[in-house]
């Protein structure tokens, strides 16, 4: 295909791909400094209990312990995790450093710091901890009951809304309902990198975190807001990470680990075992929707209204602003007459629930996608023709926002999608009568790209200067995931220069020397910051063409920039390098290469994918295998062409594991029965289908190129195309997710009262 | 105990605790870091070494065990600093991204590759089937064990 580009939409390596394959690449765990301590956390073991007399005489007395904390003498002042920008709205500080009523299985009730981590260890099982146990609260609908237990002082409801848009009047005669109530349930987010977090408090009295984190400066205020520190003596580093999936957004261990570094005036590591971090980091909320819509005869989606029920776990954190989220997705995606959203979250004593790749996308995607299944079987319409008749198109306003869902191509990906895969063809096959069942199932999503809403800005700072022999450094405050954004933000900085992608280094981001910015959050990479990025190479290209003028004594109205020089226009070869525009600049004119651009969010389009899935259901065992995923993504420009593909699998990974076999169960105490990777089973390399991923590029949006966001949204749909194939072989409507074997058959034997997806929720 | 044992094909000697896991000895005594834990327990394969010929999750396996044995990690790969065919191919076709998995699943495709010189993809998810990754979709990965199979086959 021809481009227009020179660098942008070809593939490039991981950042630090090289270090990574030889074992060289220093992750935080792996980080030792002399002197360093090691901490172990002692959690709770019960789901809710007052915690009375910690007798640590014991722990106190194994050789190389150094201390032990606990509320019994630490600070209790109360904090917000979730808390990014310092007065942000919506944030609830109910945690504290060590908890003095635990929770939740897996709170944070001691923690013992030690010369070596097998004394830390040793200490922690000796502590004695006098509980004295509470009721626990195990679901949103227990929380919400008359006379149950309080999670927290001010009850158990910790959020609600009741948003409505459009005009509820005069129903058409023909027009027909449906309701759907769709669970999803908590999910571990499975970064094989597990939470750590490294902590040093110097003798000036400087805090130094070193953290694989989401947000260097949100982690440095909500720290130094704990402690009682200035910004400025709070440096936080982010650290190679690996992997997050959101699950490291948020201040989880960096509050503690300064606390500990601050109180030993050592540096202190503390990294979790994975089953502290499936309990005690967070999960993806346990919510519930009901979702009706009333319907035309002909297929047009009238009014959509959907009830929302969510677990915030023990602690507030994101939840409320989660639960917003949910309900800003729909109408980016289908054009409705009216749209109303209700939403609860309640405490429970559970796991804290937080935000994960999709930030509420997947979770109401799934319930609205199945539910859209639902109407397409009542009308008798193939499910795609029913989205096709609904979907937006560019340009349409989304009523919720108010804002323009932008170039949105969703119908395109819906269309070239359902030709790729052979949709007609394979929708009308009957899912057979033996004892494997095939079908096919869709869904669709949308998304978003950055934070800009009327209650929020979008803005990025970055700093380039490029040196004397024309190579160049990025000083901005990034985030690398694992999705490649310091390689994307290089490969526009590159196209805008003209310049190759190995001349640009760029630092992640450090609280104490990168600009300012507020993480990676919200798919706001590409489209915010990548548009920064160019914004401010596009600066500094102006300035090199200024300089050389200058230096030629010509009008730079003749100049341009290419090939790493500014030429006359057109005339290769001619002109000045950029090496001997800097050192000209510099020696001749004192004047350095160097500058700083505030990039300011315009738009907030939608991002879209639609995906087709094949299953395979063995009636018998209930086992189901996927056999094949296409997605097709509405991606606007891919910058590094081989990471958006590589974004995309990864996303289907997590939605069939999602759709399929991941849970983080809680027992009737309360406790998580989830431990390990033994009992939350990930789709490994044997089990993934074959997936093909088709890329709708175009032009029209505020992102660099084009580009929209990718990491969030090729996981939006992925669970509820799996549920709609399983459903539509097995002829049942199973609404509970996930869909394991045993859900599957009890579905088969009748033991489940959700066929049909009417349970009591809709009447 | 006294540990002897080879690790990336240097004689090593050292004083360890008797119930020392090899991860830690790995990690810790010989700075090895190389060798990820992401779960402790053999399931996500982040710390596979390979012990004679053989891939192992260095988490279920006490120190104790290479007694005498030898032991391929990460770093045993690349000779003076310059990558293997595999570690290439890794590079090459974007079966990275964050990289804390990269290592174990290195080692398994190693293993893999010294028993078997050209496998079918099959064959290759089989051999991987142990080491869990949450970013690539493993289909880039399966491509570049593949590849460096196909590469090393033709030199010989």
């Amino acid at each position: 295909m021809a481009t227009p580009f020179k660098y942008v939409g070809r593939s490039y390596p991981a950042p630090d791909a090289s270090a990574k394959v030889s074992g060289e690449l220093i992750y935080g765990s792996d980080l030792r400094l002399p002197g360093m301590l090691y901490a172990q956390l002692v959690l709770s073991p019960h789901a809710h209990a007052t915690v009375g007399l910690i007798d640590t005489k014991k722990a106190l007395s194994v050789p190389g312990v150094v201390g032990v904390y606990s509320y019994h003498n630490a600070p209790a002042t109360p904090y917000c995790r979730y808390r990014i920008v310092p007065g942000q709205g919506g944030c609830i500080d109910d945690e504290t450093l060590f908890a003095s009523t635990a929770r939740f299985v897996g709170d944070r009730v001691a923690a013992v710091v030690a010369l070596s981590l097998e004394a830390a260890r040793e200490a922690a099982r000796l502590i004695e901890v006098i509980y004295t146990e509470r009721p626990p609260v195990l679901s949103a609908d227990a929380a919400l009951e008359p006379g149950a237990a309080l999670v927290h002082p001010g009850g158990n409801l910790v959020h609600e809304f009741d948003h409505a848009t459009g005009d509820p009047a005069a129903l058409p005669a023909s027009a027909v309902t449906t309701c759907t109530a769709v669970r999803t349930q908590m999910l571990h987010h499975a970064a094989i990198e597990p939470h750590t977090c490294l902590a040093d408090f110097d003798v000036s009295g400087k805090l130094t975190i070193w953290s694989p984190c989401q947000s260097v400066y949100g982690v440095r205020s909500v720290v130094a807001d704990l402690l009682g520190l200035p910004y400025n003596r709070v440096r936080v580093v982010k650290v190679p990470m690996g992997g997050s999936f959101g699950g490291k957004q948020e201040s989880i261990l960096e509050p503690v680990t300064a606390y500990l570094a601050m109180q030993t005036g050592r540096p202190v590591s503390l990294t979790l075992n994975r089953e502290e971090c499936i309990r005690a980091t967070m999960v993806r909320p346990e919510q519930r929707s009901v979702v009706r819509s009333v319907i035309r005869a002909d297929g047009v989606l009238l009014d959509l209204e959907i009830d929302t029920l969510m677990a915030a776990g023990a602690y507030a954190s994101s939840s409320p602003d989660y639960a917003e989220a949910m309900a800003q997705k729909l109408t980016r995606l289908y054009r409705v007459r009216r749209y109303r959203h209700r939403g609860r979250v309640a405490y429970t004593t559970a796991p804290v629930a937080g935000g994960m790749r999709g930030w509420g996308a997947p979770d109401i995607a799934t319930c609205a996608e199945i539910h859209m299944d639902q109407i397409a079987r009542q009308l008798g319409m193939d499910p795609l023709d029913f989205r096709l008749l609904n979907l937006v198109h560019p340009g349409d306003i989304d009523p919720v926002t108010g804002r323009s869902v932008g170039e949105a191509r969703v119908r395109q990906c819906l269309e070239r999608g359902a030709e790729a895969f052979g949709w007609r063809d394979r929708v009308a096959m009957p899912p057979g009568r033996g004892r494997i069942r095939r079908a096919v199932g869709l869904a669709c999503g949308a998304h978003k790209n950055g934070l800009l809403s009327d209650a929020f800005p979008e803005s990025n700072t970055m700093t380039l200067k490029m040196n004397e022999d024309g190579s160049l450094d990025l000083n901005a405050s990034i985030h690398e995931v694992g999705a490649g954004s310091v390689v994307t933000l290089k490969t526009i900085i590159a196209e805008e220069l003209d310049v190759a992608p190995e001349m640009i280094s760029a630092r992640e981001a450090d609280s104490e020397t990168s600009p300012y910015d507020f993480g990676c959050f919200g798919s706001r990479m590409t489209y915010i910051c990548g548009a920064s990025a160019r914004a401010l190479a596009a600066k500094l290209r102006a300035r090199l063409i200024e300089a050389a003028a200058e230096l030629l004594e010509v009008s730079s109205a003749i100049l341009e920039a290419a090939n790493g020089r500014v030429q006359c226009i057109g005339v290769a070869g001619t002109g000045l390098s950029y090496r001997q525009i800097v050192q000209g600049s510099r020696t001749r004119h004192a004047r350095d290469m160097i500058m700083t651009h505030t990039y300011k969010g315009t738009s907030n389009p939608g991002s879209y994918s639609v995906q087709f899935a094949e299953v395979e259901v063995d009636v018998l065992t209930g086992l189901t295998r996927v056999t094949q995923v296409l997605t097709a993504v509405d991606i606007g420009r891919a910058i590094n062409r081989g990471m958006v593909e590589g974004q995309c699998r990864g996303a289907i990974q997590a939605g069939i594991g999602s759709a399929l076999s991941e849970e983080v169960v809680i027992d009737s105490t309360g406790r998580a029965g989830t431990g390990g990777f033994k009992n939350y089973h990930l789709v490994n390399a044997a089990d993934m289908p074959p997936v093909t991923v088709l890329l709708v590029e175009h032009d029209g949006d505020d992102g660099p190129y084009g580009a929209k966001s990718v990491g969030e949204i090729a996981t939006v749909p992925t669970a509820a195309a799996i549920v709609n194939a399983v459903n539509r072989a097995l002829g049942t409507v199973i609404t509970t997710l996930p869909l394991t074997p045993e859900r599957i058959v009890a579905t088969l034997l009748g033991e489940t009262a959700e066929i049909g997806g009417r349970d009591a929720l809709c009447f | 105990m006294l540990l002897s044992t080879v690790v990336n094909g240097a004689e090593v000697s050292l004083d360890i605790a008797p119930d020392a896991r090899l991860i830690d000895v790995l990690r810790n005594a010989l700075a090895l870091t190389g060798t990820k834990e992401g779960c402790a327990e053999g399931e996500c394969g982040a710390c596979t070494v390979v012990l004679d010929g053989v891939a192992v999750n260095a988490c279920l396996v006490l120190a104790a065990q290479v007694q005498g044995k030898s032991v391929l990690t990460v770093e045993g790969l690349s000779s003076a600093g310059r990558p293997n065919e595999l570690q290439k191919k890794f590079v090459e076709l974007g079966a990275i991204q964050c990289g804390f998995c990269t290592p174990g699943i290195l080692m398994s495709a190693t293993a893999l590759l010294a028993g078997r010189r050209r496998p079918s993809h099959d064959e290759i998810r089989r051999a991987l089937a142990g080491n869990l990754c949450r970013c690539t979709g493993y289909a880039a990965i399966i491509e570049a064990v593949a590849a460096a199979a196909g590469e090393e086959g033709s030199q010989t």
